[in-house]
């Protein structure tokens, strides 16, 4: 009896992780595509998530809302996360163009620090636009409860038809944007970019729009995963700054600049969080997840996938 | 890149520590009485509203500015008073720090007589000692922390009065419901490691130990949006999970996540989730220091007033006890005024006049005065609600 409680406990908290860590993923991608191509940092990224899920949120209202929608349930999770995913898109390339653009030749503090203005910027922005109060996506009355209610068990567990679409969502994202930087044309001029700036450059390549076009795929990821983390918790306009801090040290932790790396880095930091909160407690699991930023710049600084900078002597 | 995050790292932590440095509150010095100039009551007097009006609290914030506002406006002539309203907004997610720098802010403006707030216990807890020596009466229609009025003197000031009940009373209460009604035997308790969510949890938690109840204590940040694994945490046995939040979405969201695990457990809010607009999951309890103030008819005018200007405003509790403050704020400015010939000399002469103020037909039911022993109102209570199929909050206890 006791055996299968801990199973069941151990299953429940590894798809607590899993479903948290796909979302920490997407952002950490994120970070991840503009560092590995302009060596950025970019902390405006977890506000850029932020004002996906009031995308979404702004989306699911016109369509009706959770419990009246005016399409069938399946098109209205699909269309609210395409206006997120265009909207922070759009949103993105505007980051590019007035903040960062103008600074590319500047020394690395400069872009860094307007990176910070930027965060601070959407933040305030959202809050005098849309007011300081959490918005509740309230999927809870889709289908009356049907996306917690529905879905499969495994042993006591009920792996509920959110969390799976939200887990599957973000793999096949992932998994996309995979295929499209090794298998595609523009995903090889982006490993180029990332490679050697000028080198690309003078061999033809169209460097700033591969760099928007890294703002875009991040951005929109990002759009993506602020709908998925509103559908099962309230949004507001503050919570960017701890959703990027998490997604930039997944991307750290699975080595920032490389794709694999951000998605293991935000697994990764998907279920530490969860079984330290399950297993040891609450208290403890942001302490641990910056713990682990700390001791991975002390002792792997590349992260898991990263490779080693090498200087010239 | 190493160099890169370092560098990043360091502009953060330079922006924090600027930021901390702003926030910091110079050294207060007690002035002398005789030193100052005094403010005249024929000029317009400034009370501050200090409370959160961005940020996962600002809900309650607005309701208690509206109601501020309508106060001001209906009770200035009555006490012949010209009085301007300002706000300061205290985001609860942000900590004492906002709350310290604009308890600087009143202290040093002359003009300013009275403060209604600040709001929450923490921002009372980090602010109190410097209204204290500036003689500033702070008057707060929410801030529950018992040791606000009854704790050491360092955090309960004589200048501090609130015109609700405290923890001392809402934590034995809910515990009491829970126990007599709910017959509980097992109870999860979840703190938001700061001082209100704290203060009621312990206080709770002491009632419930005190009666053979298992209590298991939880702790999490208030910035926690996703409770999946802290849920996962809840026995299966567990009759309640006592949540003092001070964002009523989050005792939603808990209270779903309970439901998608398959946990019996029902969620129990504070007077911080106390709101029919978030607060909705059917069979939730949850309490607070204002009954249902439509119950009694001689605030009938007074809600119709109060709608008239705020139409699209739903009436939720918080904001009812802020009228109250503001109409016992005024009372006591006024009398200040008598004493001092048209003028208000010091304002520790409203201090002094905030423990005399007795109020017929009280905004929330019955006659108000404060305690001859402590800055607290003098029979206050607490009432607990049942959350029904339609939403609506149904009075249990």
């Amino acid at each position: 009896m006791l055996g299968s409680v801990r199973l069941d406990t151990f299953i429940q908290l590894t798809l607590n992780g899993l479903t948290l860590g796909s979302v920490y993923a997407l952002i950490a991608l994120g970070y991840t595509l503009v560092y590995g191509i302009l060596k950025l940092l970019n902390f405006a990224h977890g506000d850029v998530f932020m004002v996906g899920s009031f995308i979404g949120f702004g989306a699911l209202q016109a369509l009706g809302g959770s419990a009246t929608p005016k399409v069938p349930v399946w098109l209205l999770l699909v269309l609210i996360v395409l206006a997120a995913m265009v909207g922070c898109a759009l949103l993105g390339v505007a980051i590019e163009r007035f903040a960062y653009r103008p600074l590319r030749n500047a020394p690395r503090i400069a872009p860094l620090i307007s990176a910070l203005g930027v965060s601070f910027f959407l933040a305030y922005s959202v809050q005098l636009m849309f007011g300081s109060e959490q918005r509740d996506y309230d999927a809870f009355s889709i289908s009356a409860g049907a996306l917690f209610f529905n879905g499969f068990d495994i042993g006591n567990v009920r792996i509920p038809l959110l969390r799976i679409i939200i887990i599957v969502s973000a793999f096949v994202l992932m998994i996309a944007l995979w295929l499209m930087v090794t298998r595609t044309r523009i995903g090889k001029a982006m490993r180029a970019t990332s490679h050697d700036r000028e080198a690309a450059a003078m061999m033809g390549i169209d460097v700033d729009r591969v760099i928007v076009f890294a703002f875009v795929l991040g951005s929109a990821l990002a759009g993506a995963a602020g709908v998925m983390f509103a559908l099962r918790a309230p949004t507001s306009a503050t919570i960017g700054f701890i959703a990027g801090l998490k997604g930039f040290t997944a991307a750290v932790i699975g080595g920032i600049g490389s794709i694999p790396g951000a998605m293991a880095g935000g697994l990764i930091l998907g279920f530490a969080e969860a079984y330290t909160q399950g297993y040891i407690s609450t208290r403890w699991s942001d302490l641990l997840v910056f713990s682990l930023l700390i001791l991975f710049m002390l002792f792997r600084p590349q992260g898991l996938f990263g490779s080693p900078e090498l200087k010239k002597v | 890149m190493k160099r890169v995050i370092s560098a990043a790292l360091m502009t953060g932590a330079a922006a924090v520590l600027a930021a901390t440095a702003v926030a910091q509150p110079a050294e207060l010095t007690r002035t002398d009485a005789a030193e100052q100039q005094g403010v005249s009551c024929n000029s317009t007097l400034k009370i501050a509203l200090v409370t959160p009006l961005t940020g996962g609290a600002g809900f309650l914030g607005n309701a208690q500015l509206s109601w501020a506002k309508y106060a001001v406006k209906t009770l200035q002539k009555n006490y012949g008073l010209k009085v301007r309203l300002i706000t300061g907004d205290t985001p609860v997610e942000q900590g004492p720090a906002p709350a310290q720098a604009l308890a600087q802010k009143y202290v040093a403006d002359r003009s300013v007589v009275a403060v209604i707030g600040p709001a929450t216990s923490g921002a009372v807890a980090a602010t109190s000692r410097a209204y204290f020596q500036a003689g500033l009466a702070h008057i707060s229609p929410s801030a529950t922390r018992t040791s606000l009025t009854q704790g050491a003197a360092k955090e309960a000031t004589p200048a501090f009065f609130r015109v609700v009940g405290g923890d001392y009373i809402q934590g034995p209460h809910d515990a009491r419901f829970m126990v007599d009604k709910l017959k509980v035997t097992k109870v999860v308790i979840i703190d938001f490691q700061e001082p209100y969510s704290v203060g009621l949890a312990d206080a709770a938690q002491a009632f419930l130990r005190s009666k053979n109840v298992t209590v298991q204590r939880e702790s999490t940040s208030v910035r926690t949006t996703d409770f999946s694994s802290l849920v996962t945490r809840v026995p299966a046995d567990a009759n309640i999970v006592f949540f003092p939040t001070q964002q009523p979405e989050d005792a939603q969201t808990f209270a779903q996540q309970l439901l998608e695990q398959g946990k019996r457990a029902k969620v129990f809010g504070g007077d911080g989730a106390n709101s029919p607009d978030k607060f909705k999951l059917a069979g939730s309890y949850v309490s607070n220091f204002a009954p249902d103030i439509s119950s009694f008819a001689y605030n009938k005018a007074l809600i119709a007033g109060w709608k008239r200007d705020n139409p699209r405003a739903s009436l939720e509790s918080f904001g009812p006890p802020t009228y109250g403050a503001v109409q016992v704020a005024m009372n006591a400015i006024q009398r200040a005024c008598k004493a001092g010939n048209g003028r208000v000399k010091d304002r520790r002469d409203v201090v002094r006049n905030v423990k005399r103020i007795r109020v017929k037909n009280w905004i929330l039911g019955g006659d108000f005065r404060f305690s001859t022993r402590t800055n607290d109102p003098l029979n206050a209570r607490f009432y607990i609600f049942q959350i029904q199929s339609n939403g609506a909050y149904k009075l249990v206890g």
